[in-house]
């Protein structure tokens, strides 16, 4: 028998048009902390997933303390003692923390031992021990919906534990921590190892890595391309062979050069669909040739302030000034054509009309107005000769040129129509959401040069997102908020990732 | 004003339990718009057995109320597995299917009335007779004023409706698939994560809506129109959805819901009787319950809330 | 491995009509068509009758190949006008349901709207006593605007209150018929024939027992308009700033929204147009094909446009061909029943099995797509 508690061998499975694992062998000792590091698409996560059960090996076999198993079901893994707490997490929000950690396995009680039930209050009584033993105490009777994202990820993490398992996989769990969350988050992992559980870390943070972690698997493409003992690498040496070559994450930029004031928000409050107020008496100005980022943990309101200064969502108080003009009541058309470029969060339900082909979307903003359009006539000529001039100058790919449907293409490329196309809008001000999320390492170092090139250029960009790294990276100004209120604006060189990481949680006030 | 009570408990009963059905379907994640067919498949299915029965055995159709409801049950099941197998089997838009079950409905079992009555009675009629079911009284309580008329009149599946809105009601809130099918229909991720198919949770409860909605169509077969035709196709089905809307997916605030459309319908009818009106004027009082509708999805639409992953088709695979 | 592929070929073979992407939108319909006549055919066999008779009847009925012999003053020409006047309200109904379609709303009203209007153009026009110059054109001004308030009314409803615009449809349905009956019955009944009374010839869009060769036919004015809308359709769907936003509200609010167009205002008058082509039907059915409106009853055609719609693609010109086919189903069917002895109800079966098959027809596009993918996995694997 070997001292490997999951042995995976020559593993290989194909996706339509990739291959996501190549004959990939990796085996994870008991009780170590065993990271797999790698960029987006690597293949990590799907490498993990059929451990989870999620799916299955096309190729290759896995052995779970010495026996060949197939893991056919997320219930399988479960039996095996094997849980996976999700990147993106899944619960129930209407549901309790007691009757998320439930489904599937419930407990049962008969009443008058004929009808059963759930017996949810022998299930409370049982989570609260159990997250008293881990550290990770929680009011098992609340709410999903009021929960804060590391209260959710909590509950993610008791799910597993509840189901006893003791082989645990973290997918990319520090994604949307701030740095005091992550420290808490690391030290509950280390715990859980000493307690004899053996964890798998799926992440590209290599500072975590080299936190926690005993031993590190690098993928790359698909590929493993070695396993280190983390001691004795530098990180250096680990992102090398992550990306397959030198990168340079840290993005060089000229020192800025503020020119005359842009975008004016003063006194801004937002009331979401049930009318609570989400932000709060929020005031900034953002300069020409100044990036302004947001930071913050998701769901603080960032998301809502860059809509309702593109009209997206309508203001319950304040001002909203562009170039001196004020556009607080204009229709989202008429900020457009006054000078606002949005790259939204959520690419595919608002970014794009996925039926619709590429040269189409690429003149979402402008096919009603010349040359696109006479006397209410489209001329799609001029839609086909833009869109695909717009292809070669941003690089575009995509199966049969403009006329693919934009469904059909990889994030990576939607994403990039979408930029430049709100590029080619020469705005004064650009909102940026989350736009590196989900793209790959290359595409991220791309978006960043755009950025700095459109700042270079004079105009406004105001960036809200989650990764705390990319703001310290781009941003020239910072604002940090919590809970629908900004906490602090300040230089990015005045500002150390800590403090913004205290601001973000509230802990610290100016 | 007694009348009034008796025939609006009738009417909005039959509606609450098609409106349960539709809770179940909707509470799972399936957008049900195809209660109307199943209602009228469900009592095309009860009529047919029971009125084939009375034939061959003899029997008085009255007595066979209780059969016919079984079959009815039986029938407005079999019929919701195509609404089951479309939205979840073959991923089609929701919407889509409901309506086109209600056309296929109505086209099948006005069809097949008329074949069946053809070939195996020699009638060319176009409904199955059923006659209204028995009634009874609660001698004493029947005589307190007002509350009285509740228990004055009442046909057994008032009963048996009440009975099964209550298990359904513990089987939805109280045990693990219930707690499973309300999951599925906010986030089927969650239960996909948490090891439960969805594809078979959202398909029983398609089934459930089939079967209740079923049933609701043979009582109102066996009360109000006396037979089966295609005149089952009122819209009760539509009826029952904006119920639900109103009730917001709830079980109590939905049989509210039902009791003001039964009152306002009989109401009506009272008001154009006892000013002795003629008759085409009771067309006008016939639209009192739509015209609720309309209003108060007015009112409700907006503040309610659907299951949050309502009519989105859950594709497992997905990346 | 061998006996997946032979599996996988098999399957190929089953789907390689309908392969070609480009060509779907035609190959699926038809496809559902076929199994459509196969499940009809199969209906027919159980009841004894013989299926290939019956459809070569229908055919007869509709006027698309000859009857055995003739009634005076009739012949296969007369029939297949018939057949065009039948099909006139069809085609505007199925370009409204068409229409609300693309703009990702389901109109299930059309039955109402064209109710609506064919019975204020009756009362308003159709007693009137008007000249024909004037009245016919009146006739569809009024059907038009009357269909278009109320297709309107349910596009605001859904966008202002968020009312599903099928539910509130339906209950427009109800509301329409019940009160429509009313007046009808209170002011302008017909004591023999228990409908409303005719209307003056001079309002009538179609042309009756007009007699030329010696045969007495009916021209359907309105057909030859029915098919300069779908064409008008296809432009302003296709070319016009105006359809291009309808289509992008169709696809995604959410990115219409984001994109700077009025949703609401797209809503309201993609339901304003959809109601309006219903409001043709309804004229061209209750002033055209029929004289008189019959209380407590609505057309059929209403759900007959939803099948026609699906089949059609929701394109204007696809929706000419389906109608064409429905049409000589439910025309064909009282022949067929007359000398086939199979119960005309038949056709609306018929009509709901291809709505039935069109409406899987997305997941026929879902599997050809994805086993084109493995094909091409396996051909990657295998080089």
């Amino acid at each position: 028998m070997s001292d490997y508690i999951v042995e995976m061998k020559h593993i290989t499975k194909r996706f339509p048009g990739i291959v996501a694992n190549d004959n990939v062998s990796i085996g994870i000792k008991k009780g170590e902390i065993f990271a797999l590091l790698g960029e987006n698409g690597a293949g990590k996560s799907t490498l993990m997933s059929m451990l989870g059960g999620m799916y299955e090996p096309d190729e290759g076999d896995i052995y779970i303390r010495g026996e060949k198993v197939q893991i056919s079901s997320p219930n399988h893994a479960a039996k095996l003692n094997i849980g996976m707490v999700h990147q993106h997490f899944k619960l129930v929000s209407d549901y309790t923390i007691t009757e998320n950690i439930i489904l599937g396995v419930e407990p049962v009680k008969k009443l008058a031992g004929i009808f059963p039930y759930v017996d949810i209050r022998s299930a409370n009584r049982k989570i609260e021990e159990l997250s008293k033993s881990f550290g990770l105490e929680v009011d098992p009777t609340k709410k999903i919906s009021d929960l804060t994202v590391s209260m959710q990820q909590r509950v993610e993490i008791l799910k597993v534990l509840y189901r006893e398992a003791d082989i645990l996989i973290f997918d990319e769990p520090t994604a949307v921590l701030t740095p005091q969350e992550i420290d808490f988050l690391l030290g509950i992992i280390e715990g859980l190892r000493n307690g004899g559980k053996t964890i798998i870390l799926i992440t590209h943070k290599l500072e975590e890595i080299k936190k926690v972690a005993d031993r590190c698997a690098v993928l790359n493409k698909g590929k493993l391309i070695d396993v280190l003992d983390v001691k004795e690498t530098s990180t250096r040496k680990m992102a090398q062979l992550m990306v397959g070559r030198e990168v340079n994450l840290k993005s060089d930029k000229n020192p800025a050069a503020f020119k005359e004031e842009v975008l004016k928000v003063e006194h801004l409050n937002v009331k979401n669909e049930d009318g609570f107020e989400v932000v709060k008496d929020v005031s900034f100005t953002i300069k020409s040739g100044e990036i302004f980022a947001i930071a913050g943990v998701a769901d603080n309101g960032q998301v809502e302030i860059a809509d309702a200064i593109a009209g997206l969502t309508k203001v319950s108080g304040g001002e909203i000034l562009l170039n001196g003009k004020d556009i607080t009541n204009e229709s989202i058309r008429k900020r457009t054509e006054a000078g606002i470029s949005y790259i939204p969060e959520d690419r595919q339900s608002f970014g794009l009309v996925l039926d619709f082909d590429l040269s189409t979307n690429l003149a979402l903003k402008q096919y009603y107005r010349e040359p696109f359009a006479k006397k209410g006539i489209l001329n799609k000529e001029e839609f086909e000769q833009f869109g695909s001039s717009l292809i070669d100058k941003y690089d575009i790919r995509s199966g049969q040129g403009i006329k693919t449907q934009v469904r059909s293409m990889s994030g990576g490329n939607q994403q990039k129509t979408i930029i430049g196309r709100e590029i080619e809008l020469q705005s004064s001000l650009m909102i940026f959401v989350q736009p590196t999320r989900g793209v790959d390492i290359g595409a991220i170092e791309n978006i960043h040069k755009m950025m700095i090139k459109e700042r270079d250029q004079g105009r406004a960009i105001l960036l809200v997102s989650l990764e705390l790294d990319e703001i310290m990276n781009v941003a020239d100004t910072i604002g940090v908020i919590y809970n629908g209120q900004l906490q602090k604006i300040a230089s990015s060189e005045s500002l150390t990732t800590n403090e913004v990481g205290e601001y973000m949680m509230g802990a610290k006030h100016e | 004003m007694d009348t009034i009570i008796i025939d609006g408990l009738s009417f909005a009963l039959p509606l609450f339990i098609i409106a349960i059905g539709g809770i179940y379907s909707e509470k799972s994640g399936i957008t049900n718009l195809a209660l109307e067919g199943f209602q009228g498949f469900g009592a095309f299915i009860g009529a047919l057995s029971a009125v084939l029965m009375a034939n061959a055995s003899g029997t008085d159709i009255q007595n066979l109320f209780y059969v016919a409801l079984l079959f009815s049950m039986i029938g407005g099941m079999g019929f919701s597995i195509i609404h089951a197998v479309l939205c979840i089997k073959f991923k089609a838009d929701q919407v889509i299917s409901g309506v086109v079950i209600n056309i296929l409905a109505l086209a099948l079992t006005t069809f097949l009335t008329a074949q069946i009555n053809s070939f195996v009675f020699g009638t060319a009629s176009d409904k199955f007779q059923l006659g209204v079911s028995d009634r009874f009284t609660i001698e004493g309580l029947a005589n307190i004023p007002v509350i009285g008329a509740v228990f004055t009149n009442v046909y057994p599946f008032e009963v048996i409706i009440i009975v099964i809105a209550l298990f359904a009601w513990y089987l939805l809130y109280k045990t693990k698939f219930g707690m499973r099918l309300r999951a599925s229909g906010e986030n089927p991720h969650s239960v996909d994560a948490a090891g439960v198919d969805v594809a078979k949770t959202r398909f029983s409860a398609v089934l459930i809506s089939g079967l209740l909605s079923g049933l609701g169509g043979m009582c109102f077969a066996y009360s109000i129109s006396a037979n089966f035709s295609s005149n089952i196709y009122m819209g009760y089905g539509f009826l029952a959805i904006a119920a639900l809307i109103f009730g917001n997916w709830r079980i109590l605030p939905t049989l509210a819901a039902c009791l003001l459309f039964g009152f306002a319908k009989s109401g009506g009818a009272f008001i154009a009787q006892s000013m002795a009106l003629p008759s085409s004027f009771t067309d006008l009082f016939m639209i009192l319950p739509y015209v609720l509708t309309l209003l108060l999805l007015i009112f409700f639409s907006k503040s309610n809330r659907a299951p949050r992953a309502l009519g989105e088709i859950y594709d497992k695979g997905k990346r | 491995m061998s006996k997946v592929k032979r599996k996988n070929n098999a399957k190929n073979n089953l789907i390689r009509p309908i392969r070609d992407e480009k060509w779907q939108p035609v190959t699926i319909p038809l496809v559902a068509i076929l199994i459509s006549f196969i499940a009809a055919a199969i209906v027919i066999l159980i009841i004894g009758k013989n299926p290939i008779q019956a459809f070569y009847n229908l055919l007869q009925g509709a006027g698309i190949l000859p009857k055995p012999s003739y009634a005076g003053y009739k012949s296969m020409l007369t029939d297949f006008l018939s057949l065009l006047n039948a099909m006139t309200p069809l085609v505007f109904a199925s370009l409204a349901v068409a229409v609300a379609f693309k703009a990702g709303l389901f109109n299930i009203g059309v039955s109402g709207q064209m109710l609506v209007s064919g019975f204020l153009a009756t009362i308003l026009v159709g007693y009137s006593g008007l000249d024909a110059i004037i009245a016919k054109p009146l006739v569809l001004v009024i059907g038009m605007t009357a269909g278009g308030l109320m297709g309107g009314l349910v596009g605001w409803l859904k966008y202002k209150f968020n009312i599903n615009e099928v539910v509130s449809t339906i209950m427009l349905n109800y509301i329409a018929q019940y009160v429509i009956s009313f007046f009808i019955q209170m002011y302008y009944i017909d004591p023999v024939s228990r409908q409303s009374q005719y209307i003056s010839e001079a309002a009538r869009l179609t042309l009756v027992n007009v007699e030329m060769a010696n045969l007495k036919m009916d021209l359907p004015l309105g057909f030859i308009l029915a098919i300069f809308t779908a064409v008008f359709l296809k432009f302003f769907m296709d070319k016009t700033v105006v359809g291009f936003e309808i289509k992008a509200v169709g696809s995604s609010r959410n990115a219409a929204k984001y994109a700077g167009m009025n949703v609401g205002r797209n809503t309201v008058l993609a339901m304003v147009i959809s109601g309006g082509l219903a409001g043709l039907a309804g004229v061209t059915y209750y002033l055209g094909y029929f004289a008189s409106i019959q209380p407590k009853v609505l057309s059929s055609i209403g759900f007959d446009s939803i099948a026609v719609s699906l089949l059609g693609n929701s394109h204007p010109i696809g929706v000419i061909f389906s109608s064409f086919l429905v049409s000589i189903i439910e025309q064909g069917s009282t022949y067929m029943s007359s000398q086939a002895g199979i119960r005309q109800e038949i056709s609306s079966v018929i009509v709901g099995l291809i709505l039935l098959f069109s409406a899987c027809g997305a997941y026929l596009k879902h599997k050809v797509s994805s086993l084109k993918d493995k094909e091409l996995d396996q051909k990657e694997s295998e080089s």
